[in-house]
């Protein structure tokens, strides 16, 4: 078939003639348009904030758009606690240390290392399915959840059997980090029902060698948070930057 | 959780336990440096181009030099120094914050991996030309294609590939199918069946086929999945990024579009105290 040339004719639809926001408001100086005089975060001031909150309360407030209740800023203190560092073998600590070495310049290095943990193979890009599968899954009995996708899967001949997003082996055996801090965070007055759901899940999985994963725990956590799933996975590399 | 004593089979980590193992090659001191059974100071630099040597290290083959030269059209026709252009504006935005050219540049390519533009969505537009042959050749018509696809959305005309945000009609299309014809490509049963969508497209919906739909069906044409696509187009952008953050890095720090507080329109909770 011969194809004709033709015209590139503008659509002309209509675009937003400003950016906006519902989360950050900044009120300008009346000398200077381009110089704020206050920031309020959802509405508070953001010197306030800074004398009276938490950076946990902040952080909440940020992405939830209200502060959290005390038992949501424990919970979360906790899970910002859990994975502030992924540990010296994790593959982004060691491209951070990699990228160290290499005398990389220091202000590159964190984007490295988190670009490293975005990854689908429990990193962050595994933390929105497993906010997606714990939603899908949690109304069902969590045995039965366990027994379908050990029936319908099949352990991988090589490697790590992830079995659902947020849960599955690890070097072979169960995660035992992850099952502990879970068992920590579950014991919390904050503990809301994907965490709850996700722990008997993991037990379920511990005959074949697979539980919670860590990406699973950060997910189960957030989402009974009320974080958006598409957040979470932002989120997850934000609390392990440090 | 199983009993301390159970000991767990880890022989698959005890292999691999800090050691790198390779397909594809790397440095034999004194010997070479090797790339697919390839000798690259010997095969490669000064004989292949650089492009040739991207696909062989994007898909594990040396293509022929027409298709590296078709590549390199492509990549030219997809990266323009517009920082209107989402990917570039990233650019273009380091460079007003005077971070390094390598910083913004691979801020920009980043941006580019994206499920709405960018080279993501080329591993789509293959995947659906290739599912379409597929379909036609099993009997379904050209007609039944479209509407099968359009009926997901509602009846609009959204297939990958076809369409395009901002304006009707593709220069980029034009050109490639310049760069094909002086290569001596001819089309191929994707790229015939792609024609014929755009043929019902325009039929129906005045729409005609983009750059991303002309890609996928001649690469398509060529033999590539779309795992392939993706791979080989990794940086596709990079050279318009780099561009645009030139252009801002070469003004006053800051100067790349400034923005008044009241150029934000808040739509948020109003004002409010701790106390309240």
């Amino acid at each position: 078939m011969v194809k004709k040339a033709k015209k590139v004719i503008r659509r002309d639809d209509p675009y937003a003639k400003k950016i906006s926001t519902k989360i950050w408001h900044e009120q300008p100086s009346e000398q200077n348009p381009y110089i704020a005089q206050q920031s309020r975060c959802h509405g508070y001031d953001l010197i306030e904030l800074v004398k009276e909150r938490s950076y946990v309360d902040v952080l909440y407030l940020l992405f939830r758009s209200e502060l959290p209740t005390k038992e949501e800023a424990v919970i979360f203190e906790q899970l910002l606690i859990s994975f502030i560092n992924p540990g010296p073998r994790h593959p982004a600590t060691r491209s951070a240390i990699v990228a160290g070495v290499g005398k990389t310049d220091h202000v590159h290095i964190l984007p490295i290392a988190l670009s490293t943990l975005s990854g689908n193979f429990q990193g962050a890009g595994e933390v929105e399915p497993a906010v997606r599968f714990l939603r899908t899954n949690a109304k069902k009995p969590p045995e039965q959840v366990a027994l379908a996708l050990l029936d319908e899967g099949a352990k991988p001949a090589e490697g790590d059997w992830s079995i659902a997003p947020g849960f599955g082996s690890y070097y072979g055996g169960v995660d035992l980090m992850a099952e502990q801090l879970a068992q920590q965070l579950v014991t919390l007055p904050g503990c809301g029902k994907l965490l709850s759901w996700g722990n008997e899940l993991s037990h379920a999985l511990h005959d074949h060698q697979m539980g919670w994963l860590k990406t699973g725990v950060a997910a189960a956590v957030l989402a009974d948070l009320g974080f958006l799933p598409f957040a979470c996975a932002s989120l997850y590399q934000l609390i392990s930057a440090p | 959780m199983s009993s301390k004593n159970n000991k767990q089979d880890t022989s698959f980590w005890d292999e691999h336990r800090n050691k790198v193992f390779s397909k594809r090659g790397g440095w034999v001191i004194g010997k070479g440096v090797f790339n697919c059974g390839y000798d690259m100071m010997h095969d490669l630099v000064g004989k292949k181009s650089y492009m040739q040597v991207m696909i062989l290290n994007a898909t594990g083959r040396l293509p022929n030099r027409k298709l590296a030269d078709w590549f390199e059209g492509a990549h030219i026709c997809l990266s323009w120094p517009d920082p209107r252009i989402w990917c570039n504006q990233i650019g273009a935005l380091g460079g007003t914050m005077q971070t390094s050219v390598v910083s913004a540049t691979v801020a920009g390519n980043l941006a580019a991996d994206s499920k709405g533009y960018g080279q993501k969505t080329l591993a789509d537009g293959v995947s659906f030309i290739q599912k379409a042959l597929a379909a036609y050749t099993n009997g379904l018509s050209v007609a039944e294609i479209v509407s099968e696809k359009c009926a997901k959305y509602g009846g609009k005309p959204i297939i990958m590939g076809y369409a395009r945000p901002i304006a009707k009609g593709d220069e980029r299309v034009e050109a490639m199918e310049r760069v094909s014809r002086s290569l001596g490509y001819s089309v191929g049963p994707h790229l015939d069946l792609a024609y014929q969508i755009e043929q019902v497209l325009l039929d129906r919906f005045n729409e005609s086929m983009n750059i991303n739909g002309y890609m996928s069906a001649f690469l398509s044409d060529q033999g590539l999945t779309p795992e392939e696509v993706y791979q080989i187009c990794a940086v596709l952008v990079n050279s318009g990024v780099t561009a645009c953050y030139l252009d801002a890095y070469g003004r006053a720090g800051g100067a790349f579009m400034p923005l008044q507080c009241e150029d934000i329109e808040y739509q948020g909770k109003p004002a409010r105290g701790l106390s309240e």
